[in-house]
């Protein structure tokens, strides 16, 4: 009986991680379809571009910020057993800009701008927006969604190239104040050490990043039934699969290109 | 300009008032022993077991990409991997298992509380159980407050002990370290593991009151309870996130430096 059950679950839960997926690869398709010959709403570009970048400064500085000072917590030990000042700077920017940096930011990003972008685009499917829109002959696709998609990654690589720069600066103070190595001595380490690919890497996540959490949050938010309590599975779901892409392409991105 | 400074300091105290008064309660109700017998085994499916698959893969993955990344670099530098998977488990349990873990939680675990709870406020499911004298957060929160903690702290064991497998695999196939040395337990001492499970606590207590405050304040229709689970997942995490530093600075100070 048990065993009938869980071969049961495994099925369903497999068919509905196909479809899923297929309908994200769909919805993918049909962005790309809208995209040649490029027809974008430049107002809806612009207000979402602003929405989804500028209204984040503050949270993605604030987690960067911590996200530095973190490294240095867990070098601290190290640092002070070796009284190897010259290589914290190394070993945390090493750390923040190829891999915590752009996941932290990246997670962030899908909380506060996919989750919303979900929730959003779910309201104005349950109340009957999307199709209005079919009615007036305007392709949902193309109004809404491309817009949001390329809003997405273009602000992600932003914000990450941000976030990355005060990661390195909380990673800076943190150092000075509780384990008294020298903002110069910081410098150094990082700039004598890195190099710009390290940083680049980070940067090429990012542009993989933002196009999952773009592709996963529309798509939730398009193919939502049932009212309120539909829009909340919705969201859900949306930022469930953004981390689970985040984490696979991170993978997958360091294994092929991070040499 | 000043206005809308004050008013956004005033609504953050408001809401700092209001997240403290859901704490506050949750943890009378805990003392109570409110909330209905069956509830707590139900959510420790619904946040633990349920939850496993996915924190499976995505520590799996990270432990992967993370043991690349320092085997990477060892190589650039000295070429010795013999302390590499000691130091590896050493910060597992110091610091990524529960951290990693407890950022994905947030993102699973703390939007489907929000969503659930949002949508019951929303259609008045939230004043009608007020109306039949019991009170939302015994009956709502309590049990979920319980099963995170619990289901955090077990969560983060698996969670790390997959991401240590996973690193091992990595180091091994594209490094040729062999396991028998990467799989070196003796950097771990008890210090780390009481650090691990005090974080596991803290991020699955936090969790949970975040979520259900989010939900809890949901207003309007579906349009709130997008809110709410959005609101939900950037509380969580940021939460999990200052929680980390505190707790690591705290050891850090705690303990001279030497953990």
């Amino acid at each position: 009986m048990i065993g009938e059950r869980l071969i049961v679950a495994v099925g369903a839960g497999a068919s509905r991680i196909a479809q899923e997926v297929g309908g994200i690869l769909i919805l993918t398709g049909q962005v790309l379809r809208a995209l040649v010959p490029p027809r974008i709403d430049r107002r809806e570009l612009v207000k979402n571009l602003y929405k989804m970048g500028n209204r984040s400064v503050p949270i993605v500085a604030l987690t960067a910020f911590f996200a530095g000072a973190l490294m240095i917590l867990q070098a601290g030990p190290f640092v002070k057993k070796f009284g190897a000042t010259s290589l914290a700077g190394y070993a945390s920017g090493y750390a923040v800009l190829r891999e915590i940096g752009p996941i932290l930011i990246a997670l962030m990003f899908s909380g506060r701008v996919g989750a919303n972008n979900t929730a959003e685009l779910a309201t104005m499917t349950v109340t009957e927006q999307l199709d209005g829109l079919r009615a007036l002959a305007i392709d949902p696709v193309a109004f809404l969604v491309v817009p949001r998609v390329i809003a997405m990654m273009v602000m992600l690589v932003v914000l990450t190239a941000l976030g990355d720069l005060v990661a390195l600066l909380g990673a800076a103070v943190v150092a000075r104040t509780m384990l008294e190595v020298d903002f110069s001595t910081m410098y150094y380490s990082i700039v004598d050490n890195l190099r710009p690919f390290d940083f680049l890497l980070g940067v090429y996540k990012s542009v993989a990043f933002g196009a999952a959490i773009a592709m996963s949050s529309c798509y939730f938010g398009v193919a939502v039934r049932g009212g309120a309590v539909g829009v909340g599975k919705a969201v859900n779901a949306a930022v469930v699969a953004s981390a689970v892409s985040i984490m696979l392409l991170d993978f997958l991105l360091t294994y092929l290109v991070g040499g | 300009m000043i206005a809308r400074i004050g008013g956004g300091v005033l609504g953050a105290g408001r809401a700092a008032r209001e997240l403290w008064i859901v704490y506050v309660s949750t943890l009378a109700g805990v003392l109570r022993r409110g909330g209905a017998r069956g509830e707590l085994v139900r959510q420790l499916h619904a946040i633990g077991n349920k939850s496993l698959l996915f924190i499976v893969v995505t520590l799996g993955f990270i432990g992967m990409v993370m043991a690349y990344e320092a085997c990477n670099q060892l190589g650039r530098i000295t070429g010795d991997y013999s302390q590499v998977g000691g130091q590896f488990i050493r910060l597992i349990v110091s610091d990524f298992g529960p951290t990693l873990t407890a950022m994905m939680l947030a993102t699973r675990v703390g939007a489907g509380i929000a969503a659930e709870i949002g949508s019951m406020k929303v259609t008045e499911q939230i004043d009608a159980l007020r109306m039949s004298g019991v009170l939302p957060i015994d009956y709502l929160i309590v049990p979920r407050f319980l099963a995170s903690m619990i289901m955090t702290l077990v969560l983060s064991v698996i969670g790390g002990l997959v991401m240590f497998g996973a690193g091992g695999l990595t180091a091994e196939h594209s490094f040729g370290v062999n396991p028998n040395v990467f799989y070196d337990f003796g950097q771990v001492r008890p210090r780390h593991l009481i650090l691990m499970c005090i974080k596991g606590l803290a991020y699955g207590a936090a969790i949970p009151v975040v979520a259900g405050f989010c939900g809890l304040r949901a207003r309007g229709s579906s349009e709130g309870v997008g809110w709410a689970t959005t609101a939900a997942v950037i509380g969580g995490s940021f939460a999990v996130i200052v929680l980390d530093f505190v707790i690591s600075a705290a050891a850090l100070f705690l303990t001279g430096g030497d953990l």
